[in-house]
């Protein structure tokens, strides 16, 4: 039969196999196939051919149920389950969360026996009623002495020590109430000794065997739940490096630890000597201005005072791993900036940022230009073409005005989907009925308002739609952060630290979306889009496309029509993304009864 | 029926020829092999101790092809004195030829070298589970090189007394310095030694006689007396007691009635100590770290290993985590069964040991553990496997689960008139493709047929597999298990943090 199973082809585990009923295929042909071989069961080979395991095998798949005997089991005639088992169970609601062990759901660990009972009884005999001890506190009692010996003669067994009482009531001190230890733990205490010494001074409580001795132990099957050896066998040298490299790593951050208080504690010594430094000019300069004035010497103060600090060396100080806004606080910490040990020519990061940007919107403005060119004479056919670029300010888009009206808004509802046409100034201002409190409060620049415009949607929804101030690159991202300034006033040392700084912004807030509509698009995705002109507008044509994006698309265009007559250039692939920004946020229409 | 004759070879004795002669009640001795009646027929049993009791000497039996749980006392009038008595012959434990140079060589030269369990032992003795052989291995590697073939071997050598005792093993490597008398001396004090373990003394020698003569008689346990099968290292002085007492919730155990029932009136605990992670009106489940409820798992390994054999208490619980089915009443979360499952198993095992309490035995439960252990293989996205060795009964549950499963899954690809991979079907069971192939296999539903491999589900099967969809109503419904699998740490493995 095995033999000639070898001819069969292997067959392979992810070969799709026919599943045929026996019916399928030519029953007798199939009784032919079938054939008995040896498959592997899983059991110890000594017990495979075990006579009932073999019957209840050979039965499997016919239609007799051979059992396995086993010695049944019966239920208990001698056990009072209710009596024993008497609490009733309340089944919570939820699935069961529990981390409690066994030794911690229970009070005393000490359960007394049959021989304790016999005792307890006799003793308690001779008392009178009040002067009782409960078997809970005699149970407690053999507790601490039980626990205190495995403590304190962990080896009883072996040499007979016994633990004297005086340990023992040491013990029960906190445990146990002074009363009950006085009145009845030196009798218990004698009880206790002689029980031990029945048994060998071993513990009273038959305790399992756990391994003492190695060799001896691992004969003995009454051995059990041994500690796993810790995997020191398999110490390799790749392990040891391993190990090497983490002492060495915890040596060295130690160390650096070290040298960063050694260095803290140094430089707190510098600026004390700075400002005695200070203090000694102060004095000076008091000095010398009285002697000018004694000597009627007129000059400018500017001896007196520390000219103010150029801002440029002061930029320059910086590293270019350190954040903006702290350097600056450093620098309006130090008193002393007139002391700038940095040369003044330096080139400067901003310098070379603003050089780059320049550079950068160039770029843009000739790709803009050539893409003017390229449409020149050109007539749009597109099915519904973007509105045409135009030149003039944009209405439909309201600058929110900063006032706040007492009265709610009268409600003027448009029936068509079209856009607002563009109200007359008072109801325009009627239409802005709240104060937007990120904006600059600031009227007159236009330029920095948030704009909105209504529209109605499907249903009669009122639509809402918000476009954040536009405003040109000239915001540098850190530049308000002057009260945030103050908390790293006293910061310093902060400095020496590799790690960059994190600022915790608020990424939805108006002010970190205009940044982000400043950041200049990578120029890879400005050329593209640059070729392919027709994607902006082809994107807006989709019908599909929120009506917010497809707007904001248009402002794009706008912006970029614009631009020329604006003093901050404005460039497409920048409202691009100020659009994208826009499409963000406009989507969640601000629901309005109508 | 005749004992032997359903599966041909016998097992009990089956070293070689023996010696054949009469016996008597007073000459019948440990290691002799008698006809012993059991269930009413006679059958060969090796006698593994003798007690002498008030109602006379009585005898322990272990019968030839019977699983050990149907090892028992016997009295003196079941024994068959008209028939020969095998006696254990006193070589033919014996190693034969070069083996016994082997195995005395290493023994001479670095005795305390010989303790080191070979080490593919050590690998498989670290699972909790059905390791075979747990503590026999031990003695057989010290006296012995060569890795042990069957138990039987094993034992028998390690029953001879000089093996861990002796220098005077190390000479004789021919048979021909075996005198009768050493002989006699050798089985006198094997006999002497066992009667001293059982009832109790602190001998460590031959612990493997030890381990498979059943040391609890008699279990109170909830409302249930229960008569363990096997051998389980509760406190040595249990061994005295006609019946020890566990408490139905914590597991605990106790020999003493008083101590017991003062127990019962401070236990709090009404399910077992951990996050329940399956219920239906059923059964439930609960989760529990090996590590954290360390007491609480060590009791319900040594509760279960008087029904399991190849389980090993070698070790401690930590490694592993233990779900716990039961049954509630209003008393409480009744225990029924458990599998444990190593945290980290690098063989792929999602089943350590199995076991339905005897009580809750042939009523569907282990299929419902089984069926669980697979639930929780898809939650992780692994293939699982039971630790072998199975028992029998592992064996015939695990068969059953697999076959039902995948002639169900088979007769849908019928229907549809798909085909089927063995991938296909182990992926979408959790089962290993070998299991799924053995299964196969046994069914006898793979073919091989005009050049091709074909899957054929036999008609028998399906009427069969009819009649038990009618009865069987319990499953495991896996939309109401709450579990994540667990993550351990490198550290926490190693070091417990
Ligand atoms: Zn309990």
């Amino acid at each position: 039969m095995t033999t000639r199973k070898v001819r069969y082809k292997k067959l392979n585990i992810k070969t799709p196999l026919p599943v045929l009923r026996e019916h399928q295929i030519n029953p007798s042909e199939y009784e032919s196939l079938t054939t008995e071989s040896q498959i592997a069961t899983g059991v110890e080979q000594a017990e495979e051919n075990e006579y009932h395991l073999q019957a209840a095998l050979k039965g499997a798949g016919a239609s007799t149920d051979n059992e396995i005997p086993v010695p049944p089991p019966q239920k208990s005639t001698e056990a009072n389950y209710g009596e024993l088992y008497p609490t009733p169970y309340v089944e919570p609601r939820n699935y069961i969360k529990f981390s409690d062990t066994v030794e911690e759901t229970l009070g005393s660990l000490y359960d007394m026996t049959t021989e304790d009972d016999e005792f307890l009884t006799t003793y308690n005999a001779k008392k009178p009623a009040n002067a009782q001890l409960s078997e809970d506190d005699f149970e407690r009692i053999m507790e601490i002495f039980e626990d205190t010996a495995a403590e304190q003669a962990p080896f009883a067994a072996v040499d007979n020590t016994v633990v004297a009482y005086e340990v023992m009531a040491q013990a029960m001190v906190h445990l146990i109430p002074k009363q009950i230890v006085q009145a009845h733990a030196k009798i218990i205490y004698e009880y206790w000794m002689d029980r031990r010494q029945v048994c060998g001074n071993k513990a009273l409580h038959p305790s399992l065997k756990f391994e003492t001795h190695q060799e001896h132990d691992d004969m003995d099957p009454y051995v059990c739940f041994r500690r796993r050896e810790v995997r020191q066998t398999r110490k390799t040298r790749a392990r040891d490096v391993q190990v090497a490299d983490k002492l060495k790593k915890l040596r060295r951050e130690l160390e650096e630890g070290r040298q960063l208080v050694v260095s803290s504690h140094q430089r707190e010594l510098v600026k004390r000597e700075i400002l005695k430094a200070d203090k000694h000019i102060y004095e000076q300069r008091a000095k010398l201005k009285e002697t000018k004035i004694r000597l009627n010497i007129k000059t400018d103060d500017d001896d007196l005072v520390n000219t103010k600090p150029q801002k440029r060396p002061r930029a320059e100080a910086q590293q270019p791993s350190r954040g903006v806004p702290h350097n600056q606080l450093r620098l309006t910490v130090r008193p002393d900036g007139g002391r700038s040990m940095e040369p003044v020519d330096l080139t400067l990061l901003s310098d070379k940022l603003i050089e780059k940007d320049n550079e950068l919107r160039n770029d843009i403005e000739m790709k803009v230009q050539n893409h003017r060119r390229w449409n020149h004479n050109y007539v749009d056919l597109t099915a519904e073409p973007l509105p045409p670029v135009q030149d003039k300010k944009e209405m439909k888009f309201r600058p929110a005005k900063t006032t706040y009206l007492m009265t709610p808004p009268a409600s003027s509802a448009s029936d068509s989907m079209e856009i607002d046409e563009a109200p007359p100034a008072d109801v325009e201002k009627a239409l802005a009925p709240f104060i937007f409190k990120g904006a600059p409060l600031d009227d007159s620049d236009q330029e920095e308002m948030p704009k909105y415009r209504r529209r109605i949607g499907r249903l009669g929804r009122l639509f809402i739609d918000r476009r954040p101030a536009r405003s040109g690159l000239k915001s540098p991202p850190h530049e308000g952060d002057l009260m945030q300034s103050d908390r790293w006033k006293y910061d310093q040392d902060d400095s020496d630290d590799e790690q960059p700084y994190k600022i915790k912004v608020d990424s939805n807030s108006l002010r970190q979306m205009k940044f982000r509509s400043t950041i200049p698009p990578p120029p890879m995705l400005f050329r593209r889009q640059g070729a392919d002109p027709q994607q902006v507008q082809g994107a807006a044509n989709r019908p599909a496309l929120p009506q917010a994006q497809a707007q904001a698309q248009a402002q794009a265009q706008g912006a970029s029509a614009s631009s020329q007559t604006q003093p901050q250039t404005q460039v497409p692939a920048q409202a691009q993304v100020q659009a994208q920004v826009q499409a963000q946020v406009q989507p969640q229409p601000v629901q309005a009864s109508s | 029926m005749s004992p032997g004759i359903l599966n041909g070879e016998p097992s009990v004795g089956s070293e070689g020829p023996r010696q054949k002669s009469k016996a008597t009640v007073e000459t019948l001795r440990v290691g002799c092999i008698a006809m012993v009646e059991k269930d009413g027929q006679a059958r060969r049993a090796e006698i593994l101790s003798i007690k002498d009791t008030k109602s006379g000497r009585q005898f322990y039996c272990n019968f030839d092809n019977f699983n050990k749980r149907l090892d028992e006392w016997v009295p003196v009038k079941r024994i068959d004195f008209e028939q020969d008595v095998e006696w254990p012959s006193p070589d033919k434990d014996k190693p034969k030829d070069g083996k016994g140079k082997n195995s005395t060589a290493p023994k001479k030269k670095a005795p305390s070298k010989a303790q080191k369990r070979p080490s593919k032992r050590e690998q498989s003795v670290i699972s909790e589970a059905v390791t075979p052989l747990p503590f026999a291995d031990i003695p057989d590697s010290q006296s012995q090189s060569k890795a042990p073939s069957t138990p039987r071997d094993l034992e028998a050598k390690a029953g001879e007394t000089p093996a861990t005792a002796g220098d005077e093993m190390d000479i004789d490597d021919d048979d021909d310095n075996h005198t009768p008398e050493v002989k006699k001396e050798e089985e006198f004090s094997r006999e002497a030694e066992i009667e001293k373990l059982r009832t109790g003394g602190s001998m460590t020698q031959n612990p493997t006689e030890l381990a498979r003569i059943r040391n609890i008689s008699k279990v109170q346990f909830g409302q249930w007396d229960l008569f363990p099968w096997y051998f389980s290292p509760y406190p040595e002085s249990f061994t005295q007691e006609d019946v020890i007492f566990i408490c139905e919730f914590c597991l605990s155990y106790y020999g003493d009635k008083k101590s017991f029932s003062r127990h019962r009136s401070k236990c709090t605990l009404q399910h077992p100590p951990g996050n329940e992670i399956y219920r239906d009106d059923y059964v439930s489940f609960f989760e529990i770290d090996g590590r954290r409820q360390r007491t609480w798992c060590r009791n319900l390994c040594l509760l279960s290993k008087m029904f399991l054999d190849h389980k090993t208490l070698y070790y401690d619980v930590d490694p592993f985590l233990f779900y716990v089915m039961t049954q509630k009443s209003e008393k409480g979360h009744h225990l029924v069964g458990y599998f444990s499952k190593e945290k980290e198993s690098a063989d792929g095992y999602n089943v350590a040991c199995i076991l339905t309490l005897p009580q809750y035995q042939r009523k569907g439960f282990g299929r419902l553990l089984i069926q669980f252990s697979y639930e929780l293989s898809k939650i992780e996205g692994k293939l699982g496997s039971p630790e072998k060795p199975l028992s029998d009964l592992g064996l015939l549950s695990y068969r059953q689960y697999w076959s039902e499963n995948i002639l169900d899954l088979l007769l849908e690809c019928n229907e549809r008139d798909e085909k089927s991979s063995i991938e296909s079907i182990s992926n979408s069971l959790a089962m290993t493709t070998q299991d799924v192939e053995h299964t196969l296999q046994a069914l006898k539903m793979q073919v091989y047929h005009k050049g091709e491999h074909k899957l054929v589900v036999p008609e028998a099967m399906i009427k069969q597999r009819e009649k038990a969809k009618l009865k069987q109503k319990r499953y495991i419904a896996p939309e109401r298990i709450q579990w994540k699998p667990p993550v351990f740490t490198a550290s926490s493995r190693t070091w417990g943090w």
